[in-house]
């Protein structure tokens, strides 16, 4: 029975070992998830998709009509909110739902400021959809993640 | 009657202090919303010319909105010393996302300035409407509110882009002395309400974009219900055709807003019809926090128009113009606030003047 090449060895303990380096900064590296509750029908939202539901127009999936809720938590989730999922700045955001509001009368996202009331708003609703960084929600099983919407 | 008016505008303010609180959304599938935007201006006119019904020195907007399931239902409330109207009352079932038919008191699609801004001053940057798009109880010469089934769509086209159909089928306003009567939800309606039909065609570069550019149509057909217009017009009905084209283009910190109109007014003499053409074109440069505005407006036989001067009272305050140019600034100070200026030049049927306006507008909450 063969021992095998001892270098050949060696290289694959690197290749082991530089992936592991590499999934533990992955693990560590700041990301923004969109979520949605564990009981949610929902799959998938493409960009097109959540930028249509934050700026207040209608989108539905599996007949239900899905609900925004902004996470202003912290002032880093809103700021990249406004440049990776609406691109627009506070002001142009601000005015373009209220004139949704003016047109149509059409409800403005619900904002929470805690992270914590968010988090049990979006279990309850099986229909919201809200953001968070991963690393608050990866562990709870109540929230399922739908895809990343900004890393660093 | 001005106490129960101020007392109206501070009811709605302490509502819209109290919106956050009364704003529902819950997972039974039912939203709503709340909003107003209130307005403050001063007005200095040359030659003694005063502020009119399109510049009441304080108003309200106050808006609500509730959704369920599929169906909608949407009220706008207008409020100055001297008005309290209920603008718009919708109640609308949406098929598909963005495809509602509503029914009720609605803005009429062919205008290119009013189905965007509506009353709340505070989205509108300059203080003025051009005068082709004034409300009917400001003058105004086009029919603006309809009452009868509203029909918008807007769908995807390519990858980006979208259409938008716009279609109204209701009663027109009557034609009374000097002013347009539309029906009224909340008050009388004197004289005959006649067909009018409504519709607009646009093009969105961008699906949740803000630019568009389209079509415009509408058909209104209006009884005479006043002794005096109908002398003034010798025909106790006007039927008006309005073909016109518009553009909203937004780029980065650049806005065009510019809309043409050739309006056709058929009396029941024929030989007597006339026809007229106004527009307008405004451009703004956003300078944060500060927007620079400029417009132009101007006509063509309108002066010539027997049922165009049947609308100018010929008091102190200008109902009708032919040309204005107006140049001002805003200025956003703070979140949902902002103040206002600006000059204008007005050659109307009878005068000119120059006017200066200074404005507060802000949305609550």
């Amino acid at each position: 029975m063969e021992c095998g090449n001892p270098v050949s060895k060696i290289a694959a303990a690197a290749v082991l070992i530089s992936l592991l380096m590499a999934s533990q900064r992955l693990l560590a590296a700041e990301q923004l998830v969109l979520i949605v509750s564990a009981d949610s029908k929902v799959e998938q939202l493409d960009s097109l998709e959540v930028r249509k539901l934050f700026l207040g127009l209608t989108v539905t999936q599996h007949g239900d009509r899905l609900r925004p809720v902004l996470n202003e938590s912290d002032s880093r989730v809103k700021e990249i909110f406004l440049q990776n999922v609406v691109s627009m700045s506070d002001t142009t955001y601000d005015r373009s739902v209220l004139r949704l509001t003016l047109i149509q009368g059409q409800a403005k996202p619900t904002v929470y400021r805690n992270l914590e009331l968010l988090l049990k708003a979006v279990i309850a609703d099986p229909t919201a959809v809200s953001y968070a960084w991963a690393k608050d929600v990866a562990q709870n099983p109540r929230i399922k993640l739908l895809r990343v919407i900004w890393y660093d | 009657m001005q106490h129960v008016c101020y007392r109206l505008i501070w009811l709605c303010l302490a509502l819209a202090g109290a919106g956050p609180r009364l704003a529902i959304a819950q997972h039974d599938h039912t939203s709503s919303d709340f909003e107003v935007f209130v307005a403050a201006e001063a007005f200095h006119g040359a030659r003694g010319v005063q502020a009119g019904e399109a510049d009441p020195w304080v108003n309200a907007d106050i808006v609500l909105g509730l959704t369920e399931h599929k169906f909608r239902v949407f009220g706008e409330y207008y409020i100055t010393p001297d008005e309290r109207d209920l603008e718009r009352f919708q109640m609308g079932f949406e098929f598909v996302p963005e495809t509602v038919l509503w029914f009720g008191r609605f803005h009429q699609p062919a205008s290119a300035w009013n189905t965007e801004h509506h009353h709340g001053q505070y989205l509108q940057t300059d203080i003025t409407r051009p005068f082709i798009e004034r409300w009917e109880d400001e003058h105004g010469i086009i029919p603006q509110h309809i009452a009868g089934a509203l029909f918008e769509s807007r769908q995807s086209i390519g990858k980006e882009s979208a259409i938008q159909i716009e279609a109204g089928l209701g009663a027109a306003p009557a034609l009374s002395d000097r002013e347009l009567d539309a029906i009224d939800f909340t008050g009388g309606n004197p004289g005959r309400h006649r067909l009018s039909v409504t519709g607009r065609l646009a093009y969105l570069p961008e699906y949740v974009g803000p630019s568009s550019m389209g079509l415009l149509i509408a058909v209104d057909d209006l009884s005479v219900s006043s002794p005096r217009t109908l002398v003034a017009l010798g025909s106790n009905s006007a039927k008006i055709n309005l073909y016109g084209a518009y553009a909203d283009w937004t780029s980065e910190a650049w806005r065009i807003v510019a809309a043409n109109y050739y309006v056709d007014v058929a009396l029941t003499s024929a030989a007597r019809n006339e026809s007229f053409v106004s527009g307008y074109v405004q451009v703004e440069r956003r300078l944060s926090p500060f927007t620079v505005f400029g417009r132009l407006e101007d006509s063509a036989r309108m002066q010539e128009s027997r049922y165009v001067a049947l609308f100018d009272d010929m008091d102190s305050d200008i109902d009708v113009a032919l040309r204005r140019q107006a140049l001002g600034v805003r200025w956003d100070y703070t979140r949902r606030q902002a103040l206002t200026l600006e000059l204008s030049h007005i050659v109307s049927l009878s005068r000119t003047s120059n006017e200066v306006r200074v404005q507060w507008s802000a949305a609550i909450p």
